[in-house]
């Protein structure tokens, strides 16, 4: 039959053509291996998403490749919490960022997850539209606030800033909503106001629309988003891996935290090279306050996470008292006095090289 | 269109005389169109320029988006990368579709058994199969494959099996007067008489495995247009970058469709048109 052969021949060559086309453009696989270095393949994945509170995952990757030539793992970015959470559960990202609460609910849920480090200190605020009446927590009752999701620190973030406003969560509602997404519905006035990792709050104020509330640092100092969580079978198979990762991630969070120069060229070559965001947005952040966000300071301490556990408890999103010795590995978290720098230079005032 | 069938009112446009004697009407299929493209641009800009926002893109700030992506060489790659997900779901898809449509109209044992599952799969959103897919396949183009193929298989299978259920009973009979019968009469007779609405299940079919596009490509992987539209909205304020994916994709379902189409004019299925 002239149609069916026709059909067959033409999808046939056609998938040949565009299977070759798509593995030569985005799988690279013709590009030359270059000697010494592994195929993405052999390393293992860390999830992250583009927030800064993710941020040492790139700057470590960026750096391992500046001055060890090549990386000991490949950063995968997602753009929401669940593709993040599904990815590790399925075992394609060993190694994750994510949500403490969300770690500690799913160890609850029987997943054999090991917080091993902090990912940052601080980062997040509370945004409201700069026309808006809302100068106080209290200006907020029967006011809509979006958080990125139930088993957020910013939830739990907005359950503390109601206590110690003397309110509860039925004076407000809360809405999930995609951090991404959060900066167009504040314009848009969809909700009163927003509360998720950086940049997403710092681009409202950029872009003239957004006032803070309130920072995280004002009424949850030091507070904790995100951590560094492995699969345990992870830390049983190869605890030296695990161990460079956590140095790796140490040395990057001091390394960023030494000089405003190093924030600078981190916000350079991570907005081009892994976030894809303006670099003013990250160059903000960093620095506008500089104790927005920090990176040192990220030993796993009993104390921060009993309070998040508390808060978490309360919040519905954990069932019952987790115990911290289950849920977190500290043999691998190194002692704060000895983490030293990456020895990297910075840009020095040049391009960004491209990523490997 | 064939010819045979144009019985005068019918078809009057497509007959010779007509355009010769009026030389507008041969650049109608053209000038229409882009006459109605222009007025949407127009009102668009209009309308956002209305608006005093500066966060909805302009048809002009999307140009230039576009011409952006297209100088980052990632146009090419992105389109490259939606089509190669597009092509295999969907081909996997008629692979499986149609050879199990043919069965489930045929045999009515098969069809008892087996449709009911199908209508309760084929309403189920490709969106809401993401996190099997991720949990399946871990987030290589496996997924974004599989996602597609769920997405456009059903329709294959079910107008495939409505193809073979609504076959003219006269056609059966006649084979069956001459003897044929078994593998013989599906090959000559059933196949032939269901294939131009199966060829119709599946342009339909395309069109959706390429809607569920950005659906599929909301997995983390690193390229695609779907990709584009989810890393725009990673990227701040760069709305001109997501309606300049939504625009590749509406041009790119365009062409799909123009190429489908032209299955339609192969012999095995012109007739089952020219006689509606």
């Amino acid at each position: 039959m002239k149609l069916i052969s026709t059909t067959f021949l033409l999808g046939a060559l056609w998938l040949v053509l565009i299977s070759v086309t798509h593995g030569h453009l985005n799988l690279k696989w013709f590009a030359p291996k270059v000697a010494g270095t592994t195929a993405a393949g052999d390393k293992f994945r860390i999830g992250f998403l583009p927030v800064t509170c993710h941020l040492t995952c790139p700057v470590t990757d960026f750096i391992n490749q500046q001055v060890e030539g090549q990386s000991m793992f490949e950063p995968v970015r997602f753009s929401g919490w669940p593709e993040l959470k599904e990815a590790f559960l399925s075992g394609y990202t060993p190694a994750t960022f994510i949500l403490a609460p969300m770690a500690m609910a799913l160890r609850e849920q029987g997943v054999p997850i090991k917080v091993v480090y902090l990912g940052h200190r601080d980062g997040s605020a509370v945004m409201v539209h700069k026309d808006s009446q809302i100068y106080r927590m209290e200006d907020l009752r029967g006011k809509r606030i979006a958080v990125p999701n139930r088993y957020s620190n910013q939830r739990l973030l907005v359950f503390r800033a109601l206590k110690q406003a003397n309110m509860t969560v039925q004076d407000i509602e809360l809405v999930e909503m995609p951090p991404p997404d959060m900066p167009a519905a504040l314009y848009s006035k969809a909700v009163d106001a927003i509360s998720s990792g950086e940049p997403f709050m710092a681009q409202t104020e950029l872009d003239g629309y957004g006032r803070v509330l309130w920072l995280t640092k004002d009424v949850w100092p030091n507070f904790i988003s995100c951590v560094l969580a492995v699969h345990e079978d992870f830390i049983k198979n190869d605890r030296e891996t695990v161990q460079r990762l956590v140095d790796g991630i140490a040395s990057s969070g001091k390394w960023l935290d030494t000089t405003m120069e190093n924030r600078m060229d981190a916000a350079k070559f991570v907005s081009k090279n892994y976030y894809n965001q303006h670099p003013r947005l990250l160059e903000f952040v960093l620095s506008k306050p500089p104790d927005r966000v920090k990176y040192t300071n990220l030993a796993l301490r009993k104390p921060d996470f009993e309070e998040i556990e508390a808060l978490a408890l309360q919040a519905g999103v954990i069932q019952k008292d987790v115990i911290f010795e289950d849920y977190t590995d500290a043999s691998f978290v190194p002692d704060d006095s000895a983490v030293k720098a990456h020895a990297y230079q910075g840009l020095q005032g040049g391009e960004v090289p491209p990523r490997k | 269109m064939p010819t045979k069938d144009c019985r005068g009112e019918k078809c009057p446009r497509e007959s010779k005389p007509n355009v010769l004697k009026n030389p507008v009407n041969r650049f109608a299929p053209i000038l229409l169109p882009a006459a109605t493209a222009a007025i949407f641009l127009l009102i668009w800009h209009l309308l956002v320029r209305l608006s005093g926002s500066d966060l909805f893109p302009t048809p002009l700030d999307v140009a230039r988006g576009i011409q952006e992506l297209v100088e980052k060489g990632l146009l090419l790659k992105y389109i490259v990368a939606s089509l190669f997900r597009v092509s295999w779901g969907f081909m996997l898809a008629v692979l499986v579709g149609v050879p199990l449509g043919l069965i489930l109209g045929w045999f009515r044992p098969a069809f008892q058994a087996l449709n009911p599952m199908i209508q309760i799969l084929r309403p189920i959103s490709p969106i809401a199969w993401i996190p099997v897919a991720i949990l399946w396949f871990g987030i290589a183009d496996s997924a974004p494959v599989f996602l597609i193929f769920l997405a456009s298989v059903f329709p294959i299978t079910v107008s495939s099996m409505a193809a073979v259920q609504n076959m003219q009973l006269v056609y059966l009979r006649a084979a069956q007067n001459f003897g044929v019968t078994g593998m013989q009469l599906f090959r000559r007779v059933i196949f032939p008489a269901a294939l131009p609405q199966i060829i119709t299940g599946i342009r339909i079919a395309l069109g959706i495995a390429w809607l569920v596009v950005v659906a599929a490509e909301m997995i983390a992987v690193n390229s695609g247009l779907g990709y584009l539209i989810i890393d725009a909205r990673n990227a701040g304020k760069r709305y001109d970058l997501v309606v300049a994916g939504m625009v590749m994709i509406g041009l790119i379902g365009l062409v799909l469709d123009l190429l489908i189409r032209r299955l339609e004019r192969f012999d095995e299925v012109k007739w089952g048109y020219g006689q509606r």
